[in-house]
């Protein structure tokens, strides 16, 4: 799903632990180290081009909302909300390991994300 | 879809179905051990779920209270085992790194927003209130600059609507803009959501409440 051509300015040397998945060549270790995300946009927040993502297990929510608020470069008076199960906010310091432990399936984790409205 | 009318556009909830919400809430707060009680007001029918918590803090949030301007700030971590295992670090620094606050919060049901509102005191082990700067320091930074930002005060001293006694508030004008996102979610996943569950979710960790995540698996919502 992922794919290295559609998002061709996007720098990834800022997040090591943030990968495409499309792009992981990654040995057992890695792995295991690794889940694989699924970003979903919820109403007309933007909709990341790159929606599969490889993370490290002890990347935090807030982490991961920080690195969309930059792929999406949002406002600094912009919230990002991230949902799991669809309608749960996990604290900002969980960690999505933890997240994929509890409610992965099919080997992945969905997460919806939703941008607040700026103000104004 | 939740007990009460809601039309996709609204994100109230009526009284009956917070009571609900709180009462699946409740027992499974019961089930974990995570302190959470009813307090029925005492000739009425109203009432609120409330819990206490005690949440360790740097003494930095306290440094009005606690005079040390000898205590560098990268000595003070946030590894509060080291410090204990440090005989060295004296009483004193002990202290200060060891500042425990004890957080109140309240769930209350608003009639004039009808949503869930949540109140909250802190104060210090000896019973000092603390200030808002210091509870603003101990908002959580993934949203501290967000909600300074705001056009309106987000985080204000409101009287406790029923005990009468200050209490910090966390403004409800927010609510619907995170709720709605979640319960259009729901919906279009044909899937009933606990409205509670997903407030407190979103609300508690930007005041230091933790919401497990077996309340998103374990809690139903009402019929």
């Amino acid at each position: 799903m992922s794919d290295n051509a559609e998002s061709p300015t996007e720098n990834q040397k800022d997040d090591p632990s943030i990968q495409h998945t499309a792009t992981e060549h990654t040995g057992a270790s890695d792995e295991k180290k690794k889940i694989d995300v699924l970003l979903k946009a919820v109403g007309d927040t933007p909709i990341m081009k790159t929606k599969k993502w490889s993370v490290e297990r002890g990347r935090t929510v807030q982490s991961l909302a920080q690195f969309i608020s930059r792929f999406l470069k949002l406002e600094p008076s912009e919230q990002l909300f991230i949902y799991v199960n669809q309608s749960f906010a996990p604290s900002p310091d969980q960690e999505v390991g933890a997240l994929f432990e509890c409610f992965g399936s099919d080997g992945k984790l969905v997460l919806h994300y939703c941008k607040s409205q700026a103000w104004g | 879809m939740m007990a009460g009318e809601r039309n996709p556009a609204s994100c109230h909830l009526d009284e009956r179905t917070f009571r609900l919400c709180c009462q699946l809430f409740l027992q499974h707060s019961e089930t974990i051990q995570d302190g959470w009680s009813w307090e029925q007001i005492k000739g009425t029918d109203e009432g609120f779920i409330k819990k206490t918590v005690l949440i360790p803090v740097k003494a930095s949030v306290l440094h009005k209270q606690h005079e040390c301007s000898m205590q560098d700030e990268n000595t003070v971590t946030d590894d509060i085992q080291a410090n204990v295992e440090d005989e060295t670090a004296g009483v004193q620094a002990v202290c200060e790194i060891h500042a425990v606050l004890r957080y109140e919060y309240h769930i209350l049901y608003s009639c004039s927003y009808q949503i869930p509102v949540l109140y909250f005191r802190a104060s210090t082990l000896d019973g000092r209130p603390l200030a808002l700067e210091e509870v603003w320091s101990n908002v959580h930074p993934n949203y501290r600059q967000r909600l300074q930002q705001g056009p309106w005060d987000t985080l204000t001293q409101q009287e406790h609507p029923l005990l009468g006694q200050p209490f910090f508030m966390l403004h409800p004008c927010r609510t619907e803009e995170f709720m709605k996102p979640a319960l259009d979610l729901a919906q279009a996943e044909n899937k009933r959501v606990n409205y509670i569950v997903t407030w407190l979710s979103v609300v508690g960790p930007v005041v230091g409440l933790d919401v497990p995540l077996s309340y998103s698996t374990e809690v139903s919502a009402p019929d």
